[in-house]
Parts: C-alpha cells; structure tokens; sequence
C-alpha cells in the first residue's frame, strides 16, 4: 500500500450520510461534513472509474426519494436525476391520438447504486423500492428501468421484506464481463450475464421456511450477499433462513454452512481480497434481531474446511447491538480493514483482518449502511 | 393566481412566491414542476399522488384530503407547506 492512500468510510443514516477518512493505518478517522442532513441515506458509495465521484441515496419523509452526487471528494453534494417511474402512452378506443397516463406505482425508496464495469464509464445501476432496477449509462443524467429484471416472469410470486419490497444488492462479477448478480427482499438472488438484460433466478437450495413450498424456484428472503474478491465464482449469502455459500456462481444452487452457529439469522456479510475463502457474519436472534448473548460477536467463516470462528476475543462491546443489511462491509487493504455500523450509531472495526477490535468514540444517528473504499494516487 | 411555498420547498431552486395560472391543484404542481425542474417528485409522486406530509390551502383553508382535482380560481390564494411531522 501506498503512504498517500486513504480509506474512506462510506456511511449511511437515518439522518443524513458521512464520509469518514483514514490514512492506511485506519487508527483515527476525520468526519467530513453531513450529507442530506435529515434524511434517511441508505447508502454511499464511490464510483472507482471515476476519482472524487461519490454517491449518496437519499430518503427523505417529505420530499422523498433523491440521489446526490459530488465530483470534489464530497465536499460538496448536488441533487442529481433520480429515476423515476415514466408515464405512459395510452390509446383508447376511439382516440385518435394518445394520451399519457401516470404509472401505477411509484419510486418509493432508493437502495443501492453499483457503478458499472470499467469499460462503461457512464453506466451505473440503481435499486429502488418497489422491486425496481434502474440502468443509467449516461453518468446518471438519466434513468431507465431494467425490463429484464423488473417485468421478470416470476415477479408475480415477489414478496415485500420487512423493509419493503426493494432491491438491494447489486453485484457485477469482475471476472466474468456482463455477468451481474441482484438480491432482491423477498424474491432472491437473481443472475444476468449479459450486463442486465435477462436475468434467471438462482435460489436452489435456499430456504424459505415462511413459504408453502420450502425450496420454491423464488421468493427467498435475502438479506446479503457478498462475492470471494479473489475467486468471484463463490459467493457467501446471509438469507433470512440461514448462511449459504455458492462455489459456482450460483450456478448449481447454494450450500447450507449455518450449522454450528448461535443462529442462522442475519443481515450482514462481507468478503475482504487480503482474506480469500473467508467471509464474515453477524448471527442475530431471529426474533429480537439483536445480537445473542451479552454483547457483539462477529464471525469468520473459513470454506476450505467449513470452520466458524468468533473474532471478538472477551466482551469489549458488552450489551444488544443489531445491524442492517448494509451493515457490514470491508477495504480491499492488507490486512483487511472489517467495519460493521450498528442500528444505534456505532461505528466497529478492525484494521488487522479481525483481530482487534474498537469502537469508534463517536456517536451517529442509527446506521444504516457502512462501505469502504480506498483513494490515493496510486489506486 | 398567487401561489406561496414554503422555504423547505424554495431551496428546491423556487421562489417563496409565484404567479400561476391553472385550472386545479394538478396543472399548479405540474405547471411549478416545468418551471422549475427541482421540484419534481418534491410535492407529488409519479403516480400524481401528493406527498404525504405536503399540505396545500386555498386562501387560508387546507384541502382535505390533497386532491389533485381540486379546482382552482384566478383569484386564488395557493400555501404549499410541509405539515409537522417526523421525529
């Protein structure tokens, strides 16, 4: 790593987002200013192709759903286009010409926003609420749905999740160009490999115990998923039914590894490139949706030999902590920098691959996403 | 006719104060919408539905219900403000 580099962590809150900044060591982190002070941000992230370019996804109770930009590092946030559901033509017996008509629904909240590949600079792709996926491959200055996704066949048999029926992964798969992966609350994950116009899904083997049908084909309540850095084909997945891994790009369905842990349910996961076959979760009693026991546990999960392990050592964090979906994240650094941002606003992590542990002095509104992201001349 | 919003709604590129002419609560907001590009999906969502904590008085008197319908005078007095709410 370089000495100029710089981590930056990306949160999103109830009220409003914030860029945090290390240097490499990631010992102490400067605050930079709110975003969208009072409104709820879902997630912040950073477009790599693109340096000094961030995004904030805001919801706000009154005005609704906004994405703002920065081009400066995020010193400065603009309201950018957000996507919007279009009106549509509509002809009628005995019109000669057509009229246009306001959608039946409309965008409720924004999610996730996931830059597009390396060789498409202007390609973003966003996840709304209700079940929607927007494609911009203009820098954002416009939106398009994604019919691929959105008018999927099976899109009769989508659930609302308790956060609304949203799409809230989105995963391009570095190794393979146009394949994308979206997890959906409830329908599940779904693959395209052709950069988003057709999708398939790909649940099997993944529980849905709220469901007649226990394997159904969709409708599993996802809550995070996660790819290998360094092998993208695997793919770790905390689903409201348990903790799966895929080892072929979810091509021959999901493999249980929830067993012998406190418990199956989660929200978060999140893989780091200096930790390859591992992925790292936060088990939470399924009913309270708090942490068990007296205070926070993480665990590492290690593939090659199906092994759990706590990574918290003693109860410096005593007490119930709980965490988002987007509450969990890494740095591609080595070692590897593991942040988890809690639903009462604080912000824990590791900056040596899970060994130890602080928790930032500082308190934020409830938190509910956290991403890093590393910036530096030489990246 | 008169219309007045909020300072909320102004920082959307608006002025506290506009001249509109429009036939009912829709062609106001649409009207607003083109004339300054902000304030789209700030007071109505795609669906024409306004916003939940928007509300809108016709001199002096709150519009029950927000209809887009409702028929406006030339001579009317318009507030959109935001209602008190949240936490």
């Amino acid at each position: 790593m370089a000495r100029t580099d710089r981590v930056v962590l990306m949160v999103g809150t109830r009220k409003g987002g914030y860029l945090l900044r290390s240097d490499t060591s990631r010992r102490h982190w400067k605050v930079g200013p709110c975003i969208a002070d009072g409104s709820d941000v879902y997630h912040v992230t950073a477009d790599p192709r693109h340096p000094g370019e961030f995004y904030a996804l805001a919801n706000n109770d009154f005005w609704g759903p906004m994405v703002l930009r920065s081009t400066d590092g995020g010193d400065r946030w603009r309201e950018a286009p957000t996507p919007r559901l279009p009106r549509r033509s509509q002809r009628t017996p005995g019109m000669a010409e057509g009229g246009e008509s306001s959608p039946a629904r409309s965008v409720r909240n924004l999610w996730h926003l996931t830059p597009g590949p390396a060789d498409r600079p202007g390609t973003l792709f966003l996840g709304a609420d209700p079940h929607l996926l927007f494609r911009s491959d203009d820098h954002g200055r416009s939106w398009a749905e994604v019919p691929g996704l959105t008018e999927h066949p099976t899109r009769d048999r989508w659930n609302p999740g308790a956060g609304g029926p949203c799409v809230h992964t989105i995963l391009l798969d570095p190794a393979h160009p146009g394949r994308l992966y979206v997890g959906i609350s409830a329908a599940g994950t779904f693959r395209s490999d052709d950069l988003g116009e057709s999708f398939r899904p790909v649940n099997r083997g993944v529980r849905a115990d709220f469901q007649p049908d226990r394997y159904p084909e969709v409708g599993q309540c996802v809550h995070k998923i996660a790819l290998d850095p360094r092998d993208p084909q695997t793919i770790y997945r905390q689903d409201h039914c348990g903790m799966y891994v895929s080892r072929d790009g979810m091509d021959d369905g999901w493999t249980d590894i929830g067993r012998g842990l406190p418990s199956r349910f989660g929200f978060g996961v999140a893989t780091a490139p200096a930790l390859p076959g591992r992925a790292f979760f936060l088990p939470l009693d399924p009913q309270s949706r708090t942490t068990l026991g007296d205070g926070l546990q993480i665990y590492q999960y290690t593939d090659r030999d199906h092994r759990w392990r706590p990574l918290i050592r003693g109860n410096p964090f005593p007490g119930r902590h709980a965490i988002h979906r987007e509450g969990l994240a890494a740095d591609r650094l080595d070692p590897a920098g593991i942040y988890l941002g809690t639903t009462t606003g604080r912000i824990v992590w590791s900056a040596d691959g899970g060994r130890d542990w602080t928790m930032l002095p500082l308190q934020f509104p409830a938190i509910h996403s956290v991403e890093a992201f590393v910036e530096g001349p030489n990246r | 006719m008169e219309v007045h919003l909020d300072r909320w709604l102004a920082e959307f590129g608006a002025p506290q104060e506009a001249e509109v002419s429009a036939r009912d609560l829709a062609e106001l907001i649409g009207t607003l919408e083109a004339r300054y590009p902000r304030l789209q999906g700030k007071m109505r969502d795609e669906t024409g539905a306004m916003r939940r904590f928007v509300r809108v008085f016709v001199n002096g008197e709150v519009v029950e219900g927000r209809e887009p319908s409702r028929v406006l005078g030339p001579d009317d007095r318009v507030d959109i403000l935001h209602s008190i709410a949240g936490g």
